[in-house]
Order: C-alpha cells, then structure tokens, then sequence
C-alpha cells in the first residue's frame, strides 16, 4: 500500500472489490486475491482512522504579520 | 500670495495670519479630487453663506470637514441625513480665521446602495468573463482530509461554529486556525495573507473561510477582487460561509463549495466518523460473504466433477460391451457356419469349391461340407 493513497481511493477499490466478489463473477484465483487486496484496504483505512488524532492548532505568530 | 516675515536678528518669524495664509495659499495649489465618505453632523442655516457637515471614513473612522456654497447645496436636493454615503467633488481649504483645514466641496453626489452593488455587479462580470466562477473548475472535497485550514475573525462564533460542527462530526479532524481581519479596509489583504500562509502548510487538504453576519459593508472585502482571485488559484479546494444565506458575496461563487452557515461548512469538510466506520465494516463483511461464496461454489463445482469421475469407467465398460456385442453378432452373422445352418451345403471338388455344374463332370468325385460333418459323392450328371 503506497503512501501517496488517499483514504477515499482506497475507499472506492474496496468497495469495488466487495461489488466483484458479491456478484460472484470473479473465478477463485482472483477471488482469492482479490480478498486479500480488500482486506489490505480495510486495514489501511482502518488504520488511517484509528491513529488521527483531533488537533486544533492556532496558526499564530505567521498570521501576525498580517495584523498591524 | 505674499507672505511677509518679520526679522529677529537672524530669525524670520511669521505672523499667525501669514502663516494661515501661507500654508492656505499653498493648499490652494492641491488638485481637485472626489473624496467618498459618510455624512455627520449636516449644520445648515440660511444666513450662513455655506453648508457644513463632516464626512466620515466608515472603514477607518477619519473625519474631514467640508463647506460647500450654500446655493449650488441647497440646488442639489439631496435631502442628506447623517450616515449617507457621498462622493464630494472638491480641492483642500484652509479656514485662515481659525486654522482649520477643510474640503471646500464643489459639488455632492449621493453614493448609496445602488452604486455599490452596480461596481459589484461590473466586477463580478469580469470575473465571470474570466472563467473564475464556471462550474467545471470546482472541485470535489476529499472526503477525509488530512488537515483543514480555518481562516476566521477572532469574533468567536463563527471559528467556533465551525469546530463544533467539525469535532462533533469527526473527532480525530486536525484544524489549523488563521484569525485575522474579517471586517474594515485591511480585511482583504488580511484573508488572503491568512490563505497563503495556511496553504504553505504541509498536509493541508481543504479550506474553510468563515465569517458571520454583518452589514452590506461589512461583507464587502469578501468581494474584494484579491480575495475572489486567491481562492479562485487556491491550490486546495475552498469552502466558504460568509454573512447570510442572501448575502452572497463573490467569494461564495468563486469557491468550490458554499455553505450558508458556518455550522454547514464545517460539517462538509469531513465525513460523519461513525458512518464512516460502519460503511469499512459493511464493506468487510461484503468481501468476506462474497469470498466465502466463491469458495463454497468452487467447492460443489469440484464435487460434481469428481462425481461424474467415478461413474465415468462403469459407463465406458457397459458400452464397449454393448459395441462388442454388436461386432460380434456382426461376426457372427458373416461366418459360413452360419449359411451351414440355414441348410445350406459346400461343395468341393478337391481344393476348389465348386459354384457352378461346368466346374465338374458326371462321376467326378465331390465332397459335401454340412453344419455338421459331411459326406463324399459322386456326380451322376451335370447341367
């Protein structure tokens, strides 16, 4: 899983991957891999959600310059 | 004018009168200008040969006092009140009497309402001609950024607004919060300072520019064009709520979204954590479901071809029974014993079989083959 991501294109190829295997199209060899890609994607944006944590930070002393 | 002096030993001293008159003399040099500003404290009586008021900056609060001739005041009808907008056409006057520096006005238009909008109007036109507000530049907001920029007025309601409406949707949200002039002449400039300062960030993914009601003038540097052009070229998609759902200033049209409230804002720039949460897990046991699904169909799949695999000898056996029954019953039929035991007879005389009377003649000796055993014989005579 690259760094470069997003959680929204991970979002989608999983939901995509679930659509494939639910359609039951897919023969078992992709079906296989295919599982292990979705499960790689679950934890990526598991991950991405579980280790933020909330921050309000003050964007002061740079924005100063822009008072008197 | 001359202005006369008088000496003290080295020192030229100058009279108060001189002084005004001096000074007046070279105001009187300045150009005529048009000054914009609101009107205050209108002092009109009909013996005075002018009008005075005091026009007032409503952005920075500076005050000049005007006079302006009675006559070409009392022509224009303006019936002024006090907080009027006008544009006074006229050059700077010193009141020598008193000292007093002053507007001698020329002339009074109103400027109101109308005005405003119409120079609104005509900058939103070209900006329009420009493209900066066409659909096809707006783009889509990340649906979990990695960092939002807040760009707000120290007024706490609508920074606090938004990170309410933020943090409750999405707790692990990271904001960074420029304050800055939301209001007055240094507004724009400010906003968009804020803009780029926020945009130099690493990981910023989204902006939000937030500000509360106000006045028609108070929202006016949110149509300042600096600012419509800083968040039209903003390398990160924009989000604003500023003033009122009627307000709309050009900034609302050149961003990629809009949203009435501040609230509104911050609720679109991230997704609704729980939701979110749900949708992954749906999604697991989606591909969970259709994996095992796969499998199990995979496995009967097999199951049947091993089946048919099992049946498949006995089949081939019974039918090359069947074909060898066939064959030789086809044998069988072919073979002369066969002929033999419909009652037929074979005839030979010697090695050679004898198939027509010609081949032998009376007293050669035959011998007859049956279906079973034979005899020999003699020829008695021949046709």
């Amino acid at each position: 899983m690259t760094e470069e991501r997003t959680f929204e294109e991970a979002q989608r190829e999983l939901e995509e991957i679930v659509q494939r295997l639910e359609s039951g199209e897919a023969p078992l060899d992709e079906a296989l891999r295919l599982w292990q890609r979705g499960e790689e994607l679950y934890r990526f944006c598991r991950e991405r959600l579980d280790t933020a944590e909330g921050k309000i930070e003050e964007l002061a002393g740079r924005a100063e310059a822009a008072k008197p | 004018v001359k202005v006369e002096a008088i000496d003290y030993g080295d020192r030229r001293v100058y009279s108060v009168g001189a002084f005004n008159r001096g000074v007046g003399s070279w105001l009187g040099r300045l150009p005529t200008v048009w000054v914009e500003g609101e009107v205050m404290e209108l002092r009109r009586q009909e013996r005075w040969a002018s009008v005075f008021f005091t026009l007032k900056d409503p952005q920075e609060g500076a005050c000049l006092g005007v006079s302006m001739p009675r006559g070409r005041f009392d022509a224009l009808r303006l019936d002024l009140a006090d907080g009027d907008r006008v544009h006074a056409y006229g050059r700077p006057e010193l009141f020598e009497a008193r000292g007093e520096f002053r507007l001698r006005a020329l002339s009074l238009e109103r400027f109101g309402l109308g005005d405003h909008l119409a120079a609104l109007e005509r900058l939103k036109r070209k900006l329009a001609d420009e493209g900066l507000f066409a659909a096809e530049r707006k783009r889509p907001l990340p649906v979990l950024p990695r960092r939002i920029g807040l760009v707000t007025g120290n007024d706490a309601a609508a920074k606090r607004d938004v990170l309410t409406a933020i943090t409750t949707r999405f707790p692990p949200a990271r904001v960074l919060v420029a304050e800055t002039y939301v209001q007055g002449p240094r507004a724009a400039g400010a906003i968009v300072e804020a803009l780029g300062a926020l945009c130099r960030e690493p990981e910023l993914d989204v902006l939000v520019v937030a500000r509360g009601g106000g006045s028609f003038e108070d929202l006016l540097p949110f149509s300042d064009e600096r600012l419509v052009r800083a968040i039209a070229s903003c390398p990160v998609p924009v989000v604003t709520a500023v003033g009122h759902e009627q307000d709309m200033p050009l900034c609302d049209l050149a961003a990629d979204a809009r949203a009435s409230t501040p609230s509104l804002a911050g609720r679109l720039v991230v997704p609704d954590l729980t939701q979110l949460l749900e949708r992954l897990d749906r999604a697991r046991s989606g591909l969970e479901r259709g994996t095992r699904r796969t499998l199990e169909r995979e496995r009967q799949r097999v199951d049947r071809a091993h089946e048919r695999l099992g049946r498949a000898p006995r089949l081939l056996l019974e039918r090359g029974r069947a074909r060898l029954e066939h064959a030789a019953g086809r044998l069988r039929a072919l073979a002369p014993q066969a002929t033999l035991e419909r009652g037929y007879a074979i005839v030979r005389a010697g090695d050679e079989i004898v198939l027509a009377g010609a081949d032998v003649s009376a007293g050669r000796r035959v011998e007859v083959e049956l279906a079973e055993g034979g005899f020999g014989a003699r020829v008695e005579d021949t046709r």
